[in-house]
């Protein structure tokens, strides 16, 4: 098991995935049931969560067939740039999933324009994950060559010998690389962003973990719940500099066993979010009331997760070996 | 000068700079950040709520957050003053080091300003929130958010920039 064979089996999920969670939403849509509805957006959301590694380990992936023959590195480019364009969509539809079941916990209703935004989003982004995916099965599947690989823009099937291996290396310049790495103040930008997100998400938590835990009791679970999208903004900031990081820089990253906890920490982080914003344990909290034990848990664990994630990014030049 | 030098070279300041240890410089540098995400997360919260027009959220319990954020400031100023004198004659001839506590001392200010004008007014959360509150928020925002960026670039500007972990 390394991560090019993770990406192989992980990749199921934004693409397969999506597919039934669509279906789904469709059915839901039809059914005018807010329990499948309800379902839909989770799954979304998930998806949405789990498409962040699938492309990271793409990258690995790529990485990992450097140098070998009877491989086109311009399928791979192709695909990953598609990937790219994927992963912006599938964030933005697991955002505006998120906010529809936050809006739901409170109203009762999903808000006027979010189940057609959610619509609109996933089928937009079922197309680009197919375009992508069906690029990516154009990298190493001699059984379907004939037909798809010859539509692959640009693509030819090169073979990779060792003097090549400089060619490679343009592979990380290029679109986005390339707006990041050729402006010097990018870099600072973003990781200055990158702070700005992760105080806001860590206030949050501050609050919650404040309120769980038993100080300020005077204020009811419901007002605290206003501000989770603050720390969803905080999050989304985060993700999408911290997209910008990999995609310039991805070979510091990939490898990286830091990084690598960093990520796997965020996914059980995101999942941990979604437990004050949907369930009735959190939400039924009045205003002079104990908060339950299991409150009080993911409460704490959300402090940990968050600092532990802290931890983690701010440990990549020192313990993980990158930059 | 030779006063920073001193700074600079005792034993515990290099031991921090130099030590390749995951315990020395990386950890007080992760003290650090976690404690500035306390201070601009926690005050950034009351900032929002005093900005926001939002009559289900009351103001008055988030006094309960000060303690938290001085838990940070208080971390900071620690791991910040080794830091400091770990480097010394870099960091106190960049213009940036000084622009940087500009902004973290005025945010205390405002916090203090915040704490003894907004909390204290028994009017609080018994009508819309007043337009001087609103004011001191977003002076807060801007200072800790201005503090973060100048911090930021402390690796980047100045003398020996890109030294160590950028």
């Amino acid at each position: 098991m390394n991560l090019a064979h993770i990406h192989l089996l992980i990749n199921h999920f934004p693409t397969i995935g999506t597919i039934i969670a669509l279906g789904l939403f469709l059915v839901a849509l039809v059914s005018k049931s807010s329990d499948l509805r309800l379902a839909s957006l989770v799954l979304f959301f998930l998806i949405s969560l789990i498409t962040l590694p699938t492309y990271m380990s793409g990258n690995a992936a790529e990485e990992m067939l450097r140098g070998r023959t009877g491989v086109s590195f311009a399928a791979i480019e192709a695909h990953r740039n598609a990937a790219q364009l994927a992963v912006v969509f599938m964030e933005l539809t697991g955002v505006i999933s998120w906010f529809g079941l936050w809006k739901f916990r409170r109203q009762s209703s999903f808000g006027r324009g979010t189940l057609p935004a959610v619509l609109l989003l996933s089928i937009v982004t079922l197309g680009v994950v197919g375009y992508a995916a069906n690029l990516g099965g154009g990298i190493r599947h001699p059984e379907i060559e004939d037909s798809d690989a010859k539509k692959i823009p640009g693509a030819k099937k090169v073979l990779v010998v060792p003097e090549q291996r400089v060619v490679v290396k343009e592979l990380e310049v290029g679109g986005i690389s390339d707006f990041v790495t050729d402006h010097k103040w990018m870099w600072p930008a973003f990781q200055t962003l990158h702070l700005m997100g992760l105080s806001l998400i860590m206030g949050v938590v501050l609050l919650i973990d404040m309120r769980m835990l038993g100080v300020a009791k005077n204020v009811s679970f419901r007002a605290v719940h206003r501000l989770l999208p603050w720390g969803v903004l905080g999050f989304s900031v985060n993700a999408l500099t911290g997209m910008l990081f990999f995609a310039a820089r991805s070979a510091q990253y990939t490898t990286n066993a830091v990084f690598q906890w960093k990520m796997a920490l965020v996914i059980l982080a995101g999942i941990n979010a979604l437990y004050f914003t949907m369930l009735d344990d959190a939400w039924t909290l009045k205003a002079g009331g104990d908060a339950s034990l299991a409150a009080k848990a993911m409460a704490s664990l959300a402090l940990c997760l968050w600092v532990a994630i802290l931890f983690c990014g701010r440990m990549l030049p020192f313990l993980g070996g990158a930059f | 000068m030779d006063f920073l030098n001193t700074l600079e070279h005792n034993a515990f300041s290099q031991w921090v700079t130099n030590s390749p240890s995951a315990w020395a410089f990386p950890t007080f540098l992760f003290l650090h950040t976690t404690g500035m995400s306390i201070v601009a997360g926690g005050s950034a919260i009351i900032d929002l709520v005093l900005l926001g027009t939002w009559p289900s959220l009351p103001v008055k319990p988030l006094v309960r957050l000060y303690p938290v954020i001085w838990v940070g400031f208080w971390m900071n100023a620690i791991t910040g003053t080794v830091m400091l004198c770990a480097d010394a004659t870099a960091k106190l001839s960049s213009p940036d080091f000084y622009l940087k506590m500009v902004f973290v001392f005025s945010g205390v200010y405002v916090l203090h300003a915040m704490r003894k004008t907004v909390f204290a007014d028994p009017q609080l959360d018994k009508g819309p929130v007043p337009r001087s509150a609103k004011m001191w928020a977003l002076a807060s925002l801007f200072c800790w958010f201005a503090a973060i960026t100048a911090g930021r670039l402390l690796a980047y500007v100045g003398p020996n920039k890109g030294a160590i972990g950028g």
